[in-house]
């Protein structure tokens, strides 16, 4: 095999990685923003973004809606959801002290969302085709089919959103506040629940951004939410908590590691590979890679 | 506008506690480590609720308020250990001090009196306030509470941990801040500068008031001598 | 914790269970199943409920470990390793549940050291990707997807599984029930509450947690082999399947976290909701099951237990 290794293949797998890693890295800038006020692990973030793979599916095959365009649609739905979710499940369970509660509700609800597009949209795969995904780019010889393109400009453009948002704004700073402590922002006039609804709307928001990248790029079923949530919680170990682009490079990172091991030691093991690596780093590097605040 | 009236009777740390506060006052509560000053403070300010008993500020309960809305009433509470946003930059702190919407319309004069009283925030308005030496952690503490514009401002031990120079710049600030008719109810373990600036003066013990009296008296007191005694001979 | 009265109840609903047999046809009726799947359970949930419930680390592994109690009978018989030939061979389930434990070990070091509740539970997540590419790719000895048949049983009847199933059942029970009232339940406990104190207090904080979770495994990992004497093939997916993770999730946060009787309560009544399911509502039954944790966390915490505790206190 070592024979066929060129740098012109290198190159691909670490394309191919940077590429798919991004949508774990969104996905991580959400849970970290999540965690970051509410402390706990939201579980179901990866069954959330499968659903918004569906609906965006659906939106393209029923009424024929481009996928990039039904982005119109998923944002300001998934901002509401989240809203929602935080007021009808969260709200009271995130006060208090014991978060086992709040991370068994989001188990509850990762079951009870996976179910529910197990039962409804039936387990067979798919995958949306439209003029464009075919599309590939070749320069200097390596592939960069367009659709991972366009994932990675909406992670890194999303990146910089939320960015934007908890620098410059004063809610979002209000939110930087509240994670790193939230007794003191209290003392500052800051109201906790707001707070954690932003976090927690805009956590789901980045969710429903990484669906319709997902439906894009990938072919998925219901089950995959669980794979993909444990991946993007994966990328956020790696990353580090509290720090946005650590997060987004944590998925890289994370997409890098799987596109090696599956090429060089083989698909199935890749995975095994990747937690191995996340065992270690949540040994000795808690803080994740990139740090941050703990 | 009253004082404050705090009575209070809770089985875990505070025993059936009453304190007056008066308008315009500076007031100091005195007593040993776990004594339950940060207790009574909390609880004033929102964090705790007491199981029993009254809080009144200006005739408004504020025993069943929350931590956001107790500052928007416009008390202002300066936790132990300063508790600043360390990763955010001193400006972002004093943002932040400024958040209740009583505050907000009037950020930009805030400022720039915030400014004034400490340049030193002024020049480093831009670095992460985790990166600030001890005492100017306790002014942009001090800082970011007056941005609130207080009626009463609570201050858990300013000057802990802070060196001479540091603690005497802390006394004479609170001195200015009570001239400028901010009530103050001050938290501390150095006896003797605080009770030269109080008018009245609470000891603690164990959750119960154990005397009261003027700043003088108490400087007068026996008791109160023997402590101090024992307090310059550790600061020697 | 048990007066006079509740020991009486104990050994008068024990008797009744090992009555059933005799009374009903638990080859044919549908209850035979049905009770030989809720000890099942029972044992897997008592086992996590002493992780989660008395020592209040949520684990998310149970059913790798389940997974890999059932692989390690299937594979001991398959390769007639004991040469007993027998079912229920003692010292197979034993080697199973201790396979499990080796891996607790393994895993436990190093993530309960360093990891508070919420990033250990993550840490167990991940545990189900390496068991589940081990069976995979194990080869001609795992036998991958397809996985391993064992042969065709001895036994026509479900008797002895019920047998079997109700005496693990109360042997997982009793071992629970013997840890939390000895010095370990205690020093569980202390660590439940605060772990700091308890640590100030002279409590080796991580030996009793990887002491609970391999508890924990070994209890998944016989409720794994005695699952497997039932199934005959076991393939990932029947053995790593997310219901032996959940479902002792559930059954415990119903039951009553942190009960002796909460799991076994959780568990006939969640199995009988599934039976129920099945048969009634074949696809959307496990929908019930995310629906119910979350009213459950939600409005009673303390599970069915709890409730009835709130309930007599009123009264």
């Amino acid at each position: 095999m070592l024979e066929y290794l060129t740098f012109g293949l290198v190159l691909q797998l670490l394309v191919n990685g940077i590429l798919f890693g991004t949508m774990y890295g969104i996905a991580a800038i959400g849970l970290s923003l999540i965690y970051g006020t509410m402390r706990i692990i939201f579980l179901a973030h990866g069954a959330i973004i499968v659903f918004f793979a569906y609906i965006c599916y659906w939106l393209f095959t029923l009424l024929h809606i481009d996928p990039y365009l039904s982005l119109i649609l998923v944002i300001p739905a998934s901002l509401l959801l989240g809203s929602g979710f935080y007021a009808g499940l969260f709200k009271e369970a995130a006060a208090l002290e014991d978060k086992n509660i709040s991370l068994l509700i989001a188990v509850g609800l990762m079951y009870l969302v996976e179910q529910l597009m197990l039962v409804v949209w039936k387990a067979n795969p798919r995958s949306i085709s439209t003029i464009y995904t075919a599309i590939v780019f070749r320069p200097l010889g390596i592939n960069i089919p367009f659709t991972r393109l366009i994932a990675l400009v909406m992670a890194v453009l999303s990146a910089f959103g939320v960015l934007f948002f908890l620098k410059k704004t004063l809610i979002g700073t209000a939110v930087r506040a509240a994670s790193e402590d939230m007794e003191s922002a209290t003392l500052m006039g800051i109201n906790p629940h707001w707070v954690n609804v932003v976090a927690f709307a805009i956590g789901i928001g980045l969710g429903g951004i990484a669906g319709v990248g997902l439906a894009t790029v990938y072919s998925f079923d219901p089950g995959y939410g669980f794979i993909f949530a444990i991946k993007a919680l994966i990328a956020l170990a790696f990353g580090g908590m509290g720090n946005v682009f650590g997060a987004l490079l944590g998925g890289i990172l994370l997409g890098l590691l799987e596109s090696l091991s599956s090429f060089f030691i083989g698909a199935g093991w890749a995975d095994a590979i990747t937690y191995g690596v996340f065992l270690l780093v949540l040994t000795f590097r808690p803080q994740g890679l990139f740090g941050g605040s703990t | 506008m009253k004082g404050a009236d705090v009575f209070y009777g809770d089985a875990q740390a505070v025993w059936d506690v009453s304190l007056y506060v008066d308008e315009g006052t500076i007031v100091a509560l005195l007593g040993a480590n776990g004594a339950g000053k940060t207790t009574l403070l909390k609880t004033i300010s929102g964090i705790i609720h007491p199981k029993k008993g009254e809080i009144l500020f200006s005739k408004r309960s504020l025993a069943h308020l929350r931590p956001q809305e107790v500052v928007d009433i416009g008390i202002s509470h300066v936790p132990e250990g300063r508790r600043l946003f360390s990763q955010l930059t001193v400006l972002d702190n004093l943002r932040l001090g400024a958040y209740p919407p009583r505050a907000r319309s009037r950020f930009a004069q805030s400022l720039e009196r915030a400014y004034s009283l400490f340049p030193v925030l002024e020049a480093r308005t831009g670095q992460k306030a985790g990166s600030l030496s001890g005492g100017e952690q306790q002014m942009l503490a001090i800082a970011r509470a007056l941005m609130a514009h207080p009626d009463l401002l609570m201050l858990d031990e300013p000057s802990l941990g802070l060196s001479p120079i540091f603690v005497r710049t802390i006394f004479e600030l609170i001195k200015t801040l009570n001239n400028q008719k901010v009530t103050i109810l001050l938290v501390e373990q150095n006896i003797h500068q605080a009770l030269k600036i109080a008018h009245q003066a609470y000891v603690l013990k164990t959750g119960k008031i154990t005397m009261n009296g003027s700043g003088d008296e108490l400087l007068a007191n026996q008791e109160i001598q023997k402590a101090y005694i024992g307090e310059r001979w550790r600061n020697t | 914790m048990k007066d006079k009265s509740s020991i009486i109840l104990a050994v008068l609903v024990l008797m009744a269970f090992v009555a059933i047999p005799f009374l009903i046809d638990v080859d044919t009726s549908y209850i035979g199943f049905f009770l030989f799947l809720s000890f099942c359970y029972i044992i897997i949930s008592q086992g996590w409920n002493l992780v989660a419930g008395y020592t209040g680390q949520i684990s998310l592994c149970q059913n790798a470990f389940f997974g890999l109690g059932a692989y390690t009978t299937a594979l001991i018989w398959l390769h007639d390793i004991t040469k007993t030939g027998y079912y229920f061979d003692p010292v197979v389930m034993a080697i199973s549940g201790l396979v499990p434990v080796i891996l607790a070990i393994l895993i436990g070091l190093p993530l309960l050291s360093r990891l508070r509740g919420d990033y250990f539970a993550l840490g167990t997540l991940g545990v189900q990707f390496i068991i589940q590419v081990v069976f995979l790719k194990g080869g001609d000895f795992t036998r991958g997807a397809d996985g391993l048949h064992l042969p065709s049983t001895v036994f026509t009847s479900m008797k002895p599984y019920y047998w079997a199933g109700l005496f693990l059942a109360l042997f997982a029970t009793a071992v629970i029930y013997f840890i939390i009232r000895s010095r370990i339940g205690l020093a569980l406990r202390a660590i439940m509450e605060d772990e700091i104190s308890a640590a100030a207090h002279g409590i080796h904080v991580l030996k009793y947690k990887i002491f609970a979770f391999a508890v924990g495994a070994f209890l998944a990992g016989i409720s794994g082999s005695l699952f497997a004497y039932y199934l005959f093939h076991i393939n990932p997916d029947s053995v790593l399947n997310l219901n032996w993770l959940f479902y002792p999730i559930l059954i415990c946060v119903l039951g009553g976290n942190g009960t002796i009787v909460g799991p076994i309560i959780g568990s006939f009544f969640i199995t009988a909701l599934f039976s129920l399911g099945i048969v009634y509502m074949a696809q959307t039954h496990p929908i019930v099951s995310g629906v119910l944790i979350i009213l459950v966390m939600k409005f009673m915490p303390t599970g069915l237990i709890g409730l009835k505790d709130k309930i007599l206190s009123r009264g």
